[in-house]
C-alpha cells in the first residue's frame, strides 16, 4: 500500500510501532555471513521448533528474528534478547531447548553461553556492557543486528526514514548544507568532502545525473560494507535517495561485491518493498521527486571498487579506470555527472539530516568528524566490526575494544587501510586514527581494515603478499602497475626464498617509488605503501631474510625449521592437526617432528597450548661474525 | 561436458529478455547464465553478442577479465579457499597448500573428473572466520590444512565441530 | 584562451586541447607509444608523462600524462624534469623486460640510459607492449570491433575473441600499420593476405594490376559508407590518374565565352 505523502508514512511508522510493542519479547538471532558460517540458520529454526514445543506462540509473547551482522563474528552464533538485553554467544542448536527452559521461562541464564572476558575472566550477560559493545558508538551500525533487514517496519520503528522526511521537506540546498556542516567525509578510502563532492555535481552542466553506491568493498578484511548492505538495507537506499534530492538525479545504481550474495538478496528486497510502498519510484512523498535504484553486481574484480572502473562495469564493460583529470562529477557514467559514495557514507546521510549537521560534528576530530567502522581482524582476542569516533587511538582499538593479542603474544604491527595501507608499529600505537594522521605515517585509513599482527607475523611475507593481491587484481592497462608489480613480487620471492641481495632491496625501493607516480589509478599508487612502509619500519627484518638468511617469524618456509621443545606435554594435538602425519609420539613422551615430511605449515606452533613447537631458522641460516 | 546447441541458445534468450538490450546488462546477463550452466559456454556468449548488438570481441573481453566468470566448465564442488588478509596472517596459503595436494590441481583448474573446482579468491567478507573456505554455499571456519580433506567431501572424520560452544 | 608554459616556452592554447596537443602544435618532443592521433588517447604507456606545476599551488608538483592532462592557464609544464626522465627509464626498463627482442623498446631504452634491462626479462614473450593501439583503431576508426583484449593483470593480451579467427575481421591490416613494435603478422601475396590466421582474398586493380584491398574490406567500405559498387576497381593510385586525366580534358576544353584559360601542373 503506497504511502504517498509523510502523514502517511508516520501513520505506518505508529503502527509498527505498536505492533512492536504487542510483542513483548524477541529473540534476535545473528544472520550476518560470519554467524550463517557458523550455523545460526539452524540455531533459528531450533529456537522456532523448540518454542512451539514449549507452547510459546511467537506472534503473541515472543518473535524471533533474524538479523544482520552484529560486528562480532569471531562469537558467533550470536543470540540477543530484547528487553533484556542478555547476549549469548557460540550459540549451538543443541544449546537451545536449554535455553528456552531456562532463560525464556524462567530467566535464568546458561551460563557457558555468556561472554567471559578474556583478561579479567569475568561473565557479562549485559549486551551493552560487553567491552566490545560498551566503547563503540554505533551510528553507521545503529540498525545492523537489531532487526530484520527486510522489514520496513522493522526499520520504522526504529526511526527509519525520518531522515528522508525531512529531506524532502527541504529544499536540495538546504540539505547540502546540512551536509556540508557536518563536516563528512567519504568512508571508502579517499576521505573526500562529501559535500564538495555533491557541490561539484550538482554545479556540472546538465540534466541527467546519476548516484552511485559503492558496495563493492574489495579490500580483503574490509567487512564493513558487507555487513551494512546486509544487516541495514533501507539505511543504505535511504541515504541514496536523500542525495538523489540534493543532487538532482533520478537514477541509481548499488554496485555489490558479487562474494556478497546475501547482501544483494536483501538489498533486491528492500529495494522491491520501496518500490512497492512509492519511497521509491514516481513522486517520491509527494515531493516531485522521482528516483529508482539498479543494483549492479560486480564480476569479480577489486580494481573496480575504484571509482571509475565501477562505473566502467556499470556500463558492462571491463573494469578499466581511467584518469582522473576530468572528475566523476563533471564526467562520471556514461560522461555523465555522478555522485559516487561508499555505503558507509550514505549510511550517515539520514542521520545527518535527522539530527542536524552541527549535532553530527560534535563527535569525531577537528578534521575527521563522526564516526567510523573497523574491522578489527587478525591477531586480536575480539575480532569484528568496531564503530568508534574519529581520534581514538590505536592502542584503545586494539587493547580496549579488541582486547589485545590472543595467547598473549607480542604486537608487532597493525595494518590499516587494507592493500592500499601500511604497517605501523609499536612505537606509534597511540596515533589517533583518522583520516590524516595514519596518512602522514605512509599509510591510510581506507575503508578501515585494520589487521592485527604479532610475532608469528613475518613483515616482508606480509608486503610479498599484499603484492601478490594486487598484482593479481591489477586490470594490466598501465605499464608501471602491470609490469611493476610483477617485478616487485618476483624480487620479494628471492627474498623470501633466501637468495635475496642488498641489490635487490634497493631495487624494490627505487621500483617502488617509480610505480607510485607512474601509475594511473590508486590501485596502483597505493601499492608501493605496504612495501615502503614495512622496509621504513621494520628494515631490519629484511636484512636477516638477505643477509642472515633468517626469517624470525618463522613463515617464511625456505628459511624455516619447526622443533618441538622439551617442554612438551604430550597432550597429541599437534599429531591430530599435522596435515602430512609428520609428527610422532606416546603419552608422557616429547613428541618428534620428522623434518622430511614437515612441510612448515605451522599448525603445530599454532595448536601447541604450551608452545612447545618453536621456529629455528633452516639449514640455510647464516652465522653472522661477530 | 561442454555444453552448445539449441538448448544453450533458447536458455540464454530468456535470460537475456529479463533486461534491456543493452551493452550494461552484460555483467548481469553473464551472471545469471553462470549460475544456469555453472559456467559460460562459448555459444552462450556468441548468443549474447547477437542479442545485445555489442561485439563479440567485448563480450569476449569482459568474460575473461572478471573472475567471478569461467569459460571453461566448472566442477560440482566449487571450492573456494579465502586469501584474504586476516585469512593470510592465519595460515590460508597453508590450507591452499594441502588442498591442492590432496585434489591434485591448482587455482582456477577443474579435476577431469568435473568433481571439483579449485579457486582462491580474496575476500568474503568473514574476517573475523579467518581462515574461511567456502564450498558451493557453505562457509567452513576456522579452517586448517587437517579439515581440508574433510571440507572437500572426500570422508575423514565425521562432521566433528572443532568448536565445542559456548566458553569454558 | 589559457596560455601555458613548457620548458620555460609560454604557449597559446585553445580550451579542452591536452599538453600533448600543445607541444606537438609547438614542435615541441614527447615521447610516445600508446598514443596515435586518429584514435582516443588512452594513458597506458605513461611515457609521455611531464611534471607539472601552478603559482596558484606554490609547493604543489605532480606528473601527468600528457596525452590526457587537459591545459588550464597559467600551469607549468617540464618535459625533460630529471624525475620526469627517471620515469621515463623506468617504464622503458620495464617494457625492455618484458620485450627483451623488440628493437623499437631497446633503442628507446638506450635513449635513457638503458642497455640491458634492470629487471628479470619475460621468456618466450613476444613484443606486443599491450599499447591497445590495435583494438582502439579496429573499433574507432574501422568499426569493425574484430580483436580485444582478454584476460587482465600480467595474463592480459590481445585476442580474436573466444581465442578462434575472428569474424568480424575485414582483413585491412590497419591494426599492424599501428602497431609501435610491428607485432601483427601479414602475409601478403598479390591474391591473398592472411592475417590473424584468417585468409583473404584480395581485390586486384582492373587498370594496373595492383591488389589494393581485401573484398572483405571493399565490401564493408561500400556498405558503410553507401559507395558505387565499383569504387574500388580501382586503386588509388589509378584512380587519382582518372581524376588528373579527366581535370586536364576538361581544363582543355574551351568554354564559350571563355578567354583565360589557367595552367594546371599535374604530377
Amino acid at each position: 500500500m503506497r504511502l504517498e505523502t509523510v502523514k502517511d508514512l508516520e501513520k505506518r511508522r505508529k503502527q509498527a510501532i505498536k505492533n512492536k510493542e504487542s510483542v513483548p519479547n524477541t529473540i534476535l538471532v545473528c544472520g550476518g555471513t560470519g554467524c550463517l558460517a557458523s550455523g545460526s540458520a539452524a540455531v533459528a529454526d531450533e529456537f522456532s521448533k523448540q518454542l512451539k514445543k514449549h507452547g510459546i506462540d511467537t506472534k503473541v509473547q515472543l518473535q524471533v528474528k533474524r538479523t544482520g551482522c552484529h560486528g562480532f563474528c569471531e562469537r558467533g552464533p550470536i543470540v540477543t534478547f530484547v528487553p533484556s538485553g542478555i547476549l549469548y554467544q557460540k550459540v549451538k542448536p543443541a544449546h537451545v531447548e536449554e535455553i528456552v527452559e531456562k532463560t525464556v521461562k524462567n530467566g535464568e541464564i546458561v551460563k557457558k553461553l555468556v561472554y567471559r572476558d578474556p583478561s579479567t575472566k569475568q561473565y557479562v550477560e549485559q549486551y551493552s556492557e560487553i567491552p566490545f559493545y560498551k566503547h563503540q558508538t554505533r551510528i553507521a551500525l545503529r540498525n545492523t543486528g537489531q532487526m530484520d533487514p527486510t522489514s520496513i517496519d522493522d526499520y520504522l520503528a526504529r526511526g527509519g526514514f525520518k531522515g528522508l522526511a525531512k529531506a524532502l521537506d527541504m529544499k536540495p540546498e538546504a540539505v547540502l548544507d546540512e551536509i556540508e556542516k557536518s563536516g563528512l567525509r567519504g568512508r571508502g578510502g579517499g576521505g573526500f568532502p562529501t559535500a564538495r563532492k555533491w557541490r561539484s555535481a550538482i554545479n556540472a552542466p546538465g540534466e541527467k545525473k546519476y548516484v552511485i553506491c559503492n558496495g563493492d568493498g574489495g579490500a580483503p578484511g574490509a567487512l564493513m560494507d558487507r555487513s551494512i548492505m546486509e544487516g541495514d538495507p533501507f539505511d543504505v537506499l535511504e541515504g541514496m535517495i536523500i542525495g538523489a534530492w540534493a543532487i538532482g538525479s533520478d537514477e541509481g545504481y548499488i554496485y555489490v561485491r558479487q562474494e556478497y550474495p546475501l547482501a544483494v538478496v536483501h538489498l533486491r528486497k528492500a529495494i522491491e518493498t520501496l518500490r512497492e510502498v512509492g519511497l521509491l519510484g514516481r513522486n517520491i512523498l509527494g515531493s516531485g521527486l522521482n528516483f529508482d535504484i539498479t543494483i549492479a553486481r560486480g564480476g569479480g574484480a577489486f580494481v573496480c571498487g575504484e571509482s571509475s572502473a565501477l562505473m566502467m562495469s556499470v556500463a558492462g564493460k571491463v573494469g578499466e579506470p581511467r584518469a582522473k583529470y576530468i572528475h566523476s562529477t563533471e564526467r562520471g557514467l556514461y560522461d555523465l555527472p555522478t555522485v559516487l559514495n561508499n555505503v558507509e557514507t550514505w549510511v550517515n546521510v539520514p542521520v545527518i539530516i535527522e539530527n542536524g549537521g552541527e549535532r553530527f560534528a560534535q563527535c569525531g576530530t577537528e578534521k575527521s568528524k563522526g564516526t567510523k567502522v573497523f574491522a578489527l581482524i587478525g591477531r586480536v582476542n575480539n575480532t569484528g566490526l568496531v564503530e568508534v569516533p574519529m581520534g581514538v587511538t590505536l592502542r584503545d582499538l586494539i587493547f580496549n575494544i579488541g582486547g589485545g593479542i590472543q595467547r598473549n603474544r607480542e604486537f608487532k604491527a597493525v595494518q590499516t587501510g587494507g592493500p592500499s595501507g601500511g604497517c605501523i608499529p609499536k612505537e606509534l600505537l597511540d596515533l589517533p586514527v583518522d583520516f590524516d594522521r595514519l596518512t602522514e605515517q605512509g599509510s591510510m585509513m581506507g575503508s578501515g581494515g585494520m589487521i592485527v599482527m604479532d610475532e608469528r607475523t613475518c613483515m616482508v611475507d606480509v608486503a610479498r603478499y599484499f603484492l601478490n593481491f594486487l598484482m593479481e587484481e591489477s586490470c594490466g592497462k598501465c605499464v608501471p602497475c602491470r609490469e611493476g608489480l610483477r617485478q616487485l613480487k618476483g624480487l620479494y620471492d628471492r627474498i623470501v626464498e633466501g637468495y635475496g641481495t642488498m641489490e635487490d632491496l634497493k631495487k624494490i625501493e627505487w621500483l617502488a617509488e617509480d610505480v607510485r607516480i607512474a601509475s594511473l589509478c590508486a590501485l596502483g599508487k597505493s601499492a608501493p605503501n605496504p612495501v615502503l612502509s614495512t622496509i621504513r619500519f621494520f628494515r631490519d627484518e629484511y636484512e636477516e631474510h638477505i643477509n642472515l638468511k633468517r626469517c624470525r617469524a618463522g613463515v617464511c618456509k625456505a628459511l624455516t625449521k619447526l622443533v618441538i621443545k622439551d617442554n612438551c606435554i604430550a597432550c597429541g594435538k599437534c599429531i591430530k592437526v599435522c596435515a602430512t602425519d609428520a609428527i610422532t609420539g606416546e603419552k608422557k613422551k616429547v613428541h618428534v617432528l620428522d623434518q622430511g615430511k614437515c612441510i612448515v605449515c605451522g599448525s603445530c606452533v599454532e595448536i601447541c597450548p604450551v608452545d612447545a613447537v618453536q621456529v629455528e631458522p633452516a639449514s640455510k641460516a647464516v652465522e653472522v661474525p661477530s | 561436458m561442454t555444453l552448445t546447441g539449441a538448448s544453450v541458445i533458447s536458455t540464454v534468450d530468456q535470460i537475456c529478455s529479463n533486461y534491456p538490450a543493452k551493452e550494461s546488462s552484460l555483467i548481469e546477463i553473464l551472471h545469471d547464465i553462470s549460475a544456469e550452466f555453472r559456467y559460460l559456454p562459448a555459444d552462450a556468449l556468441r548468443r549474447v553478442s547477437e542479442n545485445l548488438g555489442v561485439p563479440i570481441s567485448r563480450i569476449y573481453g569482459v568474460a575473461t577479465f572478471y573472475k567471478g566468470f569461467s569459460l571453461k566448465p566448472r566442477g560440482k564442488k566449487l571450492i573456494r579457499v579465502c586469501e584474504g588478509t586476516a585469512c593470510h596472517v592465519r595460515g590460508a596459503d597453508r590450507n591452499i597448500d594441502e588442498i591442492e595436494r590432496l585434489l591434485g590441481i591448482h587455482p582456477g583448474e577443474t579435476s577431469s573428473d568435473l568433481e571439483y573446482t579449485l579457486e582462491v579468491v580474496s575476500c568474503v567478507g568473514a574476517c573475523a572466520m579467518a581462515p574461511v573456505v567456502v564450498v558451493n554455499d557453505k562457509y567452513y571456519r576456522n579452517a586448517s590444512p587437517s579439515d581440508m580433506r574433510r571440507i572437500a567431501g572426500m570422508g575423514g572424520d565425521a562432521d566433528e565441530d572443532k568448536d565445542e560452544g559456548g566458553d569454558e | 584562451m589559457p596560455e601555458i608554459i613548457v620548458d620555460g616556452r609560454r604557449l597559446r592554447c585553445d580550451e579542452g586541447e591536452t599538453i600533448l596537443d600543445v607541444c606537438g602544435r609547438n614542435k615541441i618532443k614527447v615521447p610516445t607509444l600508446c598514443y596515435h592521433e586518429a584514435v582516443e588517447s588512452w594513458g597506458g604507456c605513461r611515457l609521455c608523462m611531464v611534471e607539472i606545476s601552478h603559482p596558484k599551488w606554490p609547493g604543489w608538483k605532480d606528473w601527468v600524462t600528457a596525452c590526457l592532462y587537459p591545459v588550464r592557464d597559467g600551469l607549468v609544464v617540464g618535459t625533460g624534469t630529471p624525475r620526469v626522465r627517471r620515469l621515463r627509464a623506468t617504464v622503458l626498463d620495464l617494457l625492455l623486460a618484458r620485450c627483451p627482442n623488440s628493437d623499437v623498446i631497446r633503442s628507446l631504452a638506450a635513449e635513457y640510459g638503458i642497455e640491458e634491462t634492470s629487471y628479470q626479462p619475460r621468456e618466450d614473450g613476444d613484443n606486443c607492449i599491450l599499447c591497445g593501439l590495435c583494438v582502439r583503431v579496429c573499433a574507432e576508426v574501422i568499426g569493425a570491433n574484430a580483436i580485444g583484449t582478454a584476460g587482465r593483470g600480467t595474463s592480459k593480451e590481445i585476442s580474436e575473441p573466444l581465442k578462434e579467427p575472428p569474424a568480424d575481421c575485414i582483413g585491412c591490416a590497419a591494426c599492424a600499420y599501428v602497431c609501435p613494435t610491428n607485432v601483427i603478422m601479414v602475409l601478403q601475396s598479390r591474391t591473398q593476405r592472411i592475417i590473424w590466421d584468417r585468409s583473404f582474398d584480395m581485390v586486384v586493380c582492373k587498370q594496373c594490376g595492383k591488389s589494393h584491398i581485401t573484398v572483405a574490406q571493399r565490401d564493408w567500405l561500400v556498405k558503410r559508407n553507401d559507395l558505387p559498387a565499383d569504387y574500388y576497381d580501382l586503386c588509388d593510385e589509378c584512380k587519382r590518374k582518372v581524376v588528373a586525366n579527366t581535370q586536364k580534358n576538361l581544363a582543355s576544353m574551351k568554354y564559350p565565352g571563355e578567354d583565360d584559360l589557367f595552367d594546371i601542373d599535374y604530377i
